[in-house]
C-alpha cells in the first residue's frame, strides 16, 4: 500500500538521448498550422492543381490511346519536362506557395519575439541551429508537398498508367530535376520566411512583407523594363529569378534572355543575407537587458 | 482629527462589472495603506477620490468639496497611476516640465519644480533620455516624480513600489514619510504587505468592491472573533510550559513547533494569557527567548478576512 | 556541489557586468540579492549557458559552464523574469512542448505536464489556451514549465511580481515546498525582501558584478544588546525598575519599547519584575539587524 503524499513529486522517466532534438518544433509548427482559420480551406485548394497536371497525365496516356482519331498530332499535353516545369515553376504555383509560407511562416520567429519565448527554448538543451532547423522544416514540410511530392507522383504515375520505362530512360535526369529544384525554391523561400519573421514582433506585419515583397519586386522589374527596355532589370524580382533558374533545371529555354546563374547569384545573395541577420537578431535576444 | 477626504456611498461600474460598491468612509491625513486581491477594486477607489472618473452613486469630496469636475481641487492632488503612462518619444525633462506646464506654472518655475522632484527620484542624470530606453525602475521613479512634482497636498499612489530594487524601494518608503511629517495626506496601495507595515499601521482593505476593514491594523485583528490570537514563546522547555497552561480555560490549544523550541498557545483571552506567563516564567526559571504574536500582522489579517 | 564559478567575467562591451565573481553554493535555496545593474540576470544567463563569461570557470551539478551547456540546461529549469509564453497553445501542450525540448518522451512529458499544473494549482484551467490567462496564471505556468523535467536546480527571477498577497503567499508555499526536498537546490532572484527571508536560508548579494556579502541570513544578521518590548500595565513602573537596572529605554511612535541593556544583563530580569508588577508583557524579542539593513550596509548606502 502506497499513498502519495501532498506536495512535489519526481519525475521517476529517463530522458531520451534525441538524435533529432528539434523535431518537437517541427512538429507543434505543423499543428499549429493547420489550426490557423481558412488554413484548413486554403490547403486543400493549393493541391488542386497537382489533382488536375495528374489528369491531365492520366488524360495523355489514354490519348495516345485513342490517337487515330485525330487527324493531326495533339500539340496539348505532352508529359516532357516542360509538363513537369509548367506545375512546378509557373507563376501560379509560385502564388501558391507564396499563401501557404505566410500561413505556416509568418510566425515561426516573430510570435516568439513578440512573447519572449525565445529564452524558454534557449534554457532547454537546444543549439541555436536546432531552434532554426526545427522552424525551418515547418517551412519545408509544406513546401515538399506543393512540390517534392507531387513531382515525384507525376513521374510514378505516368510509368504506371503507360505501363512502360519509355518516358524514364527518354528523360532519366527527370527525378533529379524534381528534387533539385523542390530543394532550391524550398531553401530560397525558407531564409525569405524566416528572415522577414524575425524583422518584426508582428505576424501580421511580416505576412504583408512576405506577399508585398515577392510582388512589388516583381512589379518593379517589370516597371523598369518598361522604362529602360533592359532585361537585367528582371534580375529584382523574386517570381523572374526563380523561373529563370526553373527553367534552367528543368533544360528549358529561359523566359528572360540573360544567364541563369544572374538570378542564382541574386537568390544566394539574399539567403546569405538572410542567414547573417538571422543568427544576429537571434543572439540579440538571449543579451538583451 | 479632522478628515481630508471623504466619501459617501461610494458606487462604481463599468458596464455590467463591479469596480467598487457603497463605500463611505473618512480619511485622515498621515498615510493610509490601501490593501485587497487583484480586481477588488483598489484601482477604482483611488481614481474616484482623486476625480478622474464619475462615481455612478455616491460622492467623494475633498475638506468638504466635491471632487467630480471641481479641476481647482487637481492642483492638490499628486496620482501615480499603477500602469505605465507616458509619452514614449519625450524625455524625462520635457514629460516633468510639460506636465508642469499644465499647471500654469512660470517657465522658471517650471524647471526648478522638475529639476527638484527629479532630484528627489535620482533621476536627474538621465533626464534627457528619451522615456522609451529608461527601465522598469526608472519608469516607475518618474511616476513618482510626476505625482510629487507640483507639491500636492494629497498624494495617492497605486503600486509605487512595483518594479523598484530594495535600494528603490526603501528610498520611496522614507520619502512617504517624510511627507507624512510635513502633515500630508498619503495613499499608498501594495501587494507586499511587510512593504504597507513599514510605512503605516493604519489601512483601508478592499475586497469585492467593499471595505472589509479600515482603521489600526492590531484593532482589526482585534476585532476578528472568528481566529483566536496565537501566541508564539521560543523558550528553553517549551512543554512544562504548557503544561501549565492546558488546565487554563482560556487556553484553547497548544503547539510546538517542529525544532522543539517554541511554544504555540492559541487562546481567545490574551489578557489572562499574558498576566499568566511571567510569573510562570519566574516561578519554573525557563529561559525565555522570545514573546511573539504571529497572526497579529497584516498579512494574517488579509489571511483572515480575505483568505478562502 | 551544485554551483560553483571561479572569478567570473563578463562585459557587454564597454560596460561591465560581473567583475570577478566566485560562489560555492550547494545549500538548499538561495536568494540572489541586488540592486539593479548588479548583475544578477547576467550570472543566471551565464550559469543557464546563454552567455559565455569572457573569463573565469565554472561547473553547474558538475558540467562545465563553457563545454557542457546543454547538459547544464537538462537538469536545470528557468523560470525567466519578463512574461512569455507560446500562443495558441494550450497550457497542457505548452508544458509538455517544453518538457519534450528537454529531451523528455512526447508521452511521459504529456503525462508530467499534468502533474507540475496540478502542482501549480492550475488544473482547473489547464486545457485554456495560455494568451486567456491573467497576469498570475502566466506566472504560475511559467513555474511550471520551469519544473517539467524535473530538474536538480531551478533559477527563479523575480517569482512573485505583480501578484497580489494571496497569490504571492501561495507561490513562496509552493517555492519552500520544492527547496524542502534535498534534491533540488533553488535560487531566487528577487527584488522583494520579505519573500527572500521567508524562503531562503542563505542569500548572496551582488553589487556592481562583484559579491559583497554571502552566507546564511540567521547568521549574517548581527544580534544587538537591545530588545524590542511591548507591555500592558503600568509601563511607567516598569521603566523605572529597569532604569534602576542601568537599562538605556527608548520608546517608538507605534508603543514598543527599546530597551539597550548593560553588559552581563541578565534577561530573567524582565519576567521578574513583570511577574513583581503584575505588567503583560505581550512582545518580547532580541533585536536583530533585518535583511534589509543586511543589503544596505552590503551595497553600501545608509
Amino acid at each position: 500500500m502506497t499513498i502519495k503524499e501532498k506536495g512535489y513529486t519526481h519525475w521517476d522517466g529517463e530522458f531520451l538521448d534525441k538524435k533529432l532534438p528539434w523535431w518537437p518544433i517541427t512538429r507543434y509548427g505543423i499543428k499549429l498550422t493547420f489550426r490557423k482559420k481558412f488554413f484548413k480551406l486554403i490547403f486543400p485548394m493549393s493541391l488542386l492543381p497537382a489533382v488536375v497536371f495528374l489528369a491531365g497525365i492520366y488524360v495523355s496516356e489514354r490519348l495516345e490511346d485513342f490517337k487515330f482519331m485525330f487527324r493531326e498530332s495533339v500539340p496539348f499535353l505532352q508529359i516532357n519536362p516542360a509538363y513537369f516545369k509548367t506545375y512546378l515553376v509557373d507563376n501560379f504555383m509560385l502564388f501558391i506557395m507564396v499563401i501557404i509560407v505566410i500561413f505556416c511562416g509568418a510566425g515561426l520567429i516573430s510570435d516568439d519575439l513578440k512573447h519572449n519565448s525565445l529564452q524558454l527554448y534557449f534554457a532547454r538543451p537546444l543549439k541555436k541551429r536546432d531552434y532554426f532547423f526545427g522552424k525551418t522544416a515547418v517551412i519545408v514540410f509544406f513546401l515538399f508537398i506543393l512540390t517534392l511530392v507531387p513531382g515525384l507522383v507525376f513521374i510514378i504515375m505516368k510509368l504506371i498508367f503507360a505501363g512502360s520505362f519509355k518516358f524514364f530512360l527518354s528523360y532519366p535526369w527527370l527525378p533529379l530535376a524534381v528534387i533539385g529544384y523542390s530543394i532550391f525554391v524550398t531553401a530560397f523561400f525558407s531564409f525569405y520566411v524566416l528572415f522577414l519573421s524575425s524583422l518584426s514582433k508582428n505576424r501580421r506585419y511580416v505576412a504583408i512583407l512576405i506577399f508585398g515583397i515577392y510582388l512589388f519586386s516583381d512589379i518593379f522589374g517589370a516597371v523598369f523594363y518598361e522604362y529602360f527596355h533592359n532585361h537585367y532589370f528582371s534580375l529584382i524580382s523574386l517570381r523572374a529569378n526563380i523561373q529563370q533558374v526553373g527553367a534552367f533545371i528543368f533544360s528549358q529555354k529561359t523566359p528572360y534572355p540573360i544567364p541563369w546563374f544572374y538570378s542564382l547569384l541574386v537568390l544566394t545573395a539574399i539567403c546569405v543575407l538572410a542567414g547573417l541577420v538571422l543568427k544576429k537578431k537571434v543572439r540579440g535576444v538571449e543579451i538583451v537587458k | 482629527m479632522k478628515s481630508v477626504i471623504e466619501t459617501e456611498h461610494l458606487s462604481k461600474w463599468y458596464g455590467n462589472v463591479l469596480g467598487l460598491s457603497d463605500v463611505s468612509l473618512q480619511i485622515e491625513s498621515g498615510i493610509t495603506g490601501i490593501l485587497g486581491p487583484n480586481g477588488a477594486g483598489k484601482s477604482t477607489f483611488l481614481k474616484l477620490i482623486s476625480g478622474q472618473i464619475k462615481p455612478n452613486i455616491g460622492t467623494s469630496a475633498i475638506k468638504g468639496e466635491r471632487i467630480w469636475n471641481n479641476y481647482r481641487l487637481f492642483s492638490n492632488i499628486g496620482f501615480c497611476p499603477e500602469q505605465d503612462a507616458f509619452y514614449e518619444d519625450l524625455t524625462g525633462w520635457q514629460f516633468m516640465t510639460g506636465l508642469l506646464r499644465l499647471f500654469h506654472f512660470s517657465p522658471s518655475e517650471r524647471e526648478s519644480r522638475a529639476r527638484e522632484a527629479l532630484e528627489i527620484v535620482e533621476l536627474m542624470e538621465d533626464k534627457d533620455r528619451i522615456i522609451k530606453s529608461y527601465s522598469r525602475g526608472m519608469r516607475q521613479r518618474l511616476k513618482v516624480a510626476q505625482a510629487i512634482a507640483h507639491d500636492p497636498e494629497i498624494i495617492i499612489l497605486d503600486e509605487p513600489l512595483n518594479g523598484l530594487d530594495p535600494l528603490g524601494r526603501r528610498k520611496i518608503i522614507r520619502l512617504i514619510k517624510t511627507y507624512k511629517s510635513e502633515g500630508r495626506t498619503i495613499i499608498v496601495s501594495s501587494h507586499v504587505l511587510p512593504e504597507i507595515e513599514a510605512m503605516t499601521k493604519r489601512i483601508i482593505l478592499i475586497h469585492q468592491g467593499k471595505i472589509f476593514a479600515q482603521g489600526d491594523i492590531h484593532y482589526i485583528r482585534d476585532l476578528i472573533e472568528a481566529h483566536p490570537h496565537i501566541v508564539s514563546v521560543k523558550c528553553s522547555d517549551p512543554r512544562q510550559l504548557a503544561s501549565k497552561f492546558i488546565q487554563e480555560d482560556f487556553v484553547l490549544n497548544v503547539n510546538f513547533s517542529s525544532a522543539e523550541d517554541t511554544l504555540l498557545v492559541e487562546t481567545n483571552n490574551r489578557d489572562k494569557f499574558f498576566s499568566l506567563l511571567p510569573p510562570l516564567i519566574v516561578k519554573h526559571n525557563i529561559e525565555v527567548e522570545e514573546i511573539t504574536s504571529p497572526d497579529d500582522n497584516l498579512q494574517a489579517v488579509f489571511d483572515y478576512l480575505v483568505g478562502k | 556541489m551544485s554551483i560553483e564559478v571561479k572569478d567570473i567575467h563578463f562585459s557587454y562591451g564597454k560596460i561591465k557586468a560581473l567583475d570577478g565573481v566566485s560562489l560555492d553554493l550547494s545549500q538548499g535555496a538561495i536568494g540572489l540579492l541586488g540592486p539593479n545593474g548588479a548583475g544578477k540576470s547576467t550570472l543566471i544567463r551565464i550559469m543557464l549557458g546563454f552567455l559565455s563569461p569572457d573569463g573565469g570557470e565554472g561547473r553547474i551539478l558538475d558540467y562545465d559552464i563553457k563545454s557542457q551547456q546543454a547538459e547544464i540546461r537538462r537538469y536545470v529549469g528557468y523560470m525567466p523574469e519578463d512574461d512569455c509564453f507560446i500562443p495558441e497553445l494550450d497550457a497542457v501542450s505548452f508544458t509538455s512542448y517544453l518538457g519534450e525540448l528537454s529531451g523528455m518522451p512526447r508521452q511521459e512529458a504529456m503525462k508530467r505536464a499534468h502533474e507540475v499544473l496540478y502542482y501549480v494549482g492550475l488544473e482547473e484551467s489547464r486545457y485554456r489556451k495560455v494568451e486567456t490567462y491573467s497576469a498570475g496564471m502566466k506566472l504560475r505556468l511559467k513555474l511550471a514549465q520551469s519544473l517539467v523535467h524535473d530538474p536538480k536546480l531551478i533559477f527563479l527571477d523575480e517569482p512573485t511580481s505583480g501578484l497580489d498577497p494571496q497569490g504571492r503567499t501561495e507561490i513562496l508555499e509552493l517555492i519552500i515546498d520544492i527547496s524542502s526536498k534535498k534534491d533540488i537546490q533553488v535560487l531566487i532572484s528577487s527584488h522583494i525582501l520579505p519573500d527572500i527571508e521567508m524562503t531562503c536560508s542563505y542569500v548572496v548579494i551582488l553589487n556592481k558584478g562583484i559579491v559583497v556579502s554571502e552566507g546564511e541570513i540567521s547568521k549574517l544578521k548581527e544580534i544587538r544588546d537591545l530588545y524590542e518590548i511591548k507591555v500592558m500595565g503600568e509601563a511607567q513602573v516598569f521603566l523605572r525598575k529597569l532604569k534602576d537596572l542601568k537599562c538605556r529605554v527608548e520608546e517608538t511612535e507605534d508603543g514598543i519599547l527599546k530597551v539597550y541593556t548593560p553588559p552581563n544583563y541578565n534577561r530573567q530580569e524582565f519576567f521578574r519584575i513583570a511577574a513583581e508588577e503584575k505588567i503583560q508583557l505581550r512582545h518580547f524579542v532580541r533585536s536583530q539587524s533585518s535583511l534589509e539593513d543586511l543589503f544596505a550596509e552590503a551595497v553600501g548606502v545608509d
